[in-house]
């Protein structure tokens, strides 16, 4: 048996991740229903923690300081950045592969966007 | 099942680590870079960087012990099939560290007896608790010891280790950043795997929280040793490298810590909080209850 988000010929880390995962994540109703922004994603961030062909939708965090883009989201287990093609919301899976982390994107404390690990 | 190492492979592996950061390093860092001239030179300084790296080498001593030991203890394929690379990485940390203790002049009959003359006795304690657990087969309570307690410590150190050289010590700097990027995997797999092992055993939490707690003292206990104990010579290398014009103008700041300023027990301060933190997150995570240890 294979990943099935690594059989996606159009790799993302938040692919296979339409957001409802019935659980509570903070999510509002205006982020269900308005239209996610889509990201370029360049080979420019110097990570080179896993295969080639994914290095590009991760990069290393730079710290309490590091700003991080709607598109992105911290893994709180290995503290790399995973960065997808859309934007981010509340109740999308994500997959960190330098940990090998299974994440869903929730609200935090402040209302930024976190991940939490499901096991 | 481990579920989430259905995307992991040896090939995964190779790809990531062999052909990635690793791809044309020699022992962990560039070709053709050495130790600093003040280092070697500096009776004082070569001492208190042999005795760092002797810690290193009696940690990833200890981890290769217990991953090797794990794999048969392991109850799936997969998990076995991950120790297995954890293994390699292991091993080749202590040989990196090893190689280091050679770069500083240690003469490779020397050795041993450098490792058993600078080894922190509560270090050597801290490695003996996992590997009671790893010989008896304990494989939930193994890798918590191995790959939580002990990488989580491996991770916050190696970070701290990381920022103190990225000017002063590039060659280390870089064998250390190799180090933490396994350490990503490691902890990874220690969360994931026993994030549901613990949910299917959980008679097994007491022993497991006694056995963090155990280990968390005697790193307390190194920590204590290492910046409170050796102040004096901490104090002294610090001054040297300001002198020889190579630490004073850099601020090199780590979880709002000035590395390059702190003194000998804030420096403790910083990073047993930060280990200690970490500790009780990632336990939390996976259903454990965080013990805090006696202080020494």
């Amino acid at each position: 048996m294979t990943d099935p988000l690594l059989e996606t010929p159009e790799f993302d880390p938040a692919s296979g991740a339409e957001g409802d995962t019935g659980a509570d994540t903070g999510a509002s109703e205006d982020d269900k229903t308005r239209p996610r922004r889509r990201y370029v994603i360049e080979d420019d961030t110097g990570f080179d923690e896993v295969p080639r062909k994914y290095r590009r939708f991760y990069r290393r965090w730079a710290g309490s300081r590091d700003a991080l883009a709607p598109n992105e989201v911290l893994c709180p287990v290995c503290r790399v950045v995973i960065r997808s093609a859309r934007e981010l919301r509340p109740g999308d899976r994500v997959y960190c592969m330098p940990c090998m982390s299974r994440l869903t994107v929730v609200v935090g404390e402040g209302g930024r966007l976190e991940a939490r690990v499901e096991y | 099942m481990a579920d989430f190492l259905n995307a992991y492979s040896i090939q995964t592996w190779l790809e990531s680590c062999p052909q990635g950061y690793l791809q044309d390093t020699e022992y962990g860092h560039a070709a053709g870079l050495k130790e600093p001239a003040l280092i070697l030179e500096n009776p004082t300084l070569r001492e208190e960087a042999i005795g760092t790296t002797v810690q290193l080498v009696v940690g990833e001593r200890a981890a290769l012990a217990a991953s090797s030991g794990l794999i048969n203890a392991a109850p799936d394929h997969a998990s076995k099939r991950f120790l297995a690379t954890q293994t390699l990485d292991e091993a080749r940390h202590v040989e990196i560290f090893t190689q280091r203790l050679y770069d500083l002049g240690v003469k490779k009959d020397e050795l041993e007896d450098t490792i058993a003359r600078h080894a922190n006795p509560h270090l050597v304690r801290f490695a003996e608790i996992l590997l009671e657990k790893v010989d008896k087969g304990d494989f939930v309570a193994g890798v918590v010891g191995q790959n939580i307690v002990l990488e989580g410590l491996a991770f916050s150190v190696f970070e701290m280790m990381q920022a103190s050289n990225v000017e002063l010590n590039p060659k280390f700097a870089q064998t250390l950043s190799g180090t933490i990027a396994d350490e990503r995997r490691h902890v990874g797999f220690g969360e994931n795997r026993i994030g549901s092992l613990v949910r299917q055993h959980p008679e097994k939490k007491p022993e497991i929280e006694r056995m963090q707690k155990e280990m968390a003292y005697h790193m307390l206990a190194t920590f204590a040793d290492r910046f409170r104990g050796q102040a004096a010579t901490l104090e002294e290398s610090r001054r040297i490298t300001q002198a020889a014009g190579e630490g004073s103008p850099t601020r090199r700041v780590w979880h709002g810590t000035d590395l390059a300023s702190a003194a000998p027990e804030e420096l403790e301060a910083v990073l047993a909080g930060t280990v200690l933190a970490e500790f009780k997150t990632r336990l939390g995570r996976i259903g454990l209850d965080y013990q805090t240890p006696d202080r020494p």
